[in-house]
């Protein structure tokens, strides 16, 4: 048993390394047209190194994904930019993979509500989906967005009685 | 191995220690804008504290009535009492400026945030929900965080403090709380990361940190909520956005298999 595990991930360690190594040679002709700056081709040959060493056979575009959405610092901005790039291709050859993506998103600040309190931003947003299914039907893809933002921004109790309520009709919002 | 005692010492305080006055150590720059204000007002108190005490003790020592057998019959002094009007109020001022440049720094959302997450006060447990993820209304990555009874404890855990399960967040991002309770008021409270938010019935509470280092921050329920108020603990633990990634992907596939 011991023996099969080691060779299995020997195998999987040994794709991985070859792919991320193609990609790199693949990308470094667009990177290098990109930059202008040395200074920036030096930094970002470390940093490809480290994306390559990092990568584990676990849960690669997970990894990966989640770091690309994620909001630099700003003092890092370049960095992360530049390991961004880098991580988007084989993000995508992994996602060709049948692999679930995971991006780091969710409802943004709404300037009509920047106070502490946000129950009305939560439920703004459950109208403005109500609002978009009843204009363009089920399942449009417009809607989609305002779900999400409900969804993140309010929890699951008040979601399951605002629906019962709905199928009641006694739902208090403007739909 | 003589010396583990330094490398001990020298660990981040993020857990109340026994005895322990000053703060814990900042997770976040907020934290360490309160720090910074507290030590700033902090000497200036002491500055005040000592010259109105030289000043008590310099009176009780001259106009003892051994010194002074008759007293002085002294009426008004118009200088005096400009100069202890006007400098006592300066102070007051000089101090509210760094004051509430920290306060409304913390209440301005400067950017939008990588992740949303609700903490549900009960009493007297927490449940949290990340819904980023969900793609219908019934699915969701929720759980729920109970105190570890004194009783279960491990060696090196905390007493009140241990949960089940912790508050996963990824590090250097930027970060929503949304905090309500399902029954009674509770409160949302993490010195190290600076926050602290009441729990109020039928309203939703937004915080957002920014937690800059990786590690395990502990926190209490800070709003009286019943007999086990205080065995309601918080654990919040921030690991590498990667990781983070990881943990959310691991978590949601048994729901997606469920599903299937």
């Amino acid at each position: 048993m011991a023996e099969t595990a080691v060779d299995k991930s020997q195998s999987l360690a040994e794709e991985y390394y070859v792919k991320d190594k193609q990609t790199a040679v693949v990308e470094k002709p667009v990177e290098v047209k990109e930059v202008e700056n040395p200074e920036e081709a030096a930094s970002e040959e470390p940093v490809a190194e480290k994306t390559v060493e990092e990568t584990t056979p676990v849960a690669p575009a997970v990894a990966q994904e989640s770091s690309e959405v994620t909001p630099p610092p700003a003092e890092e901005s370049t960095e992360e930019q530049s390991s961004g790039n880098v991580e988007e291709n084989s993000g995508n050859e992994d996602a060709a993979e049948e692999t679930p993506e995971i991006k780091l998103e969710t409802a943004p600040a709404d300037f009509r509500f920047p106070t502490t309190n946000q129950t009305r931003h939560c439920f703004t947003r459950y109208v403005e989906y109500h609002r978009c299914v009843a204009a363009k039907g089920e399942g449009a893809p417009e809607c989609d967005k305002f779900a999400k933002y409900y969804r993140s921004l309010c929890p699951g109790e008040w979601i399951d009685r605002w629906n019962e309520q709905r199928e009641n009709g006694t739902f208090p919002g403007p739909l | 191995m003589k010396f583990e005692w330094l490398f001990l010492t020298i660990a981040p305080c993020d857990a109340a220690e026994p005895w322990q006055l000053g703060f814990q150590d900042a997770a976040t720059p907020m934290m360490q804008g309160i720090i910074d204000l507290h030590h700033d007002i902090f000497f200036f108190l002491i500055l005040i504290l000592v010259f109105v005490s030289r000043i008590l003790v310099r009176a009780l020592w001259h106009f003892h009535y051994k010194k002074n057998p008759i007293p002085q019959r002294i009426v008004h002094g118009t200088t005096i009492e400009i100069l202890r009007t006007i400098f006592p109020s300066i102070i007051p001022m000089f101090i509210a400026i760094p004051s509430f440049a920290l306060l409304y720094s913390m209440d301005e959302v400067v950017v939008d945030p990588a992740i949303t997450i609700k903490a549900i006060g009960h009493q007297w447990y927490r449940t949290y929900e990340y819904s980023d993820y969900n793609s219908s209304d019934e699915q969701s990555l929720t759980f729920d965080s109970y105190t570890i009874p004194e009783d279960d404890l491990e060696l090196g855990q905390s007493r009140l403090l241990e949960v089940d399960n912790r508050v996963v967040v990824p590090a250097k991002t930027h970060l929503r709380i949304i905090v309500t309770p399902a029954d009674v008021p509770h409160s949302w409270a993490v010195p190290s990361l600076g926050v602290k938010c009441d729990a109020v019935p039928g309203r939703l509470n937004q915080i957002s940190i920014s937690v800059q280092r990786e590690g395990v921050y502990y926190g209490q329920c800070s709003e009286i909520c019943g007999t086990n108020h205080a065995f309601t603990p918080i654990v919040v633990e921030a690991v590498p956005s990667k990781d983070y990634g990881s943990r959310v992907f691991n978590q949601l596939i048994p729901q997606t298999t469920g599903e299937a």
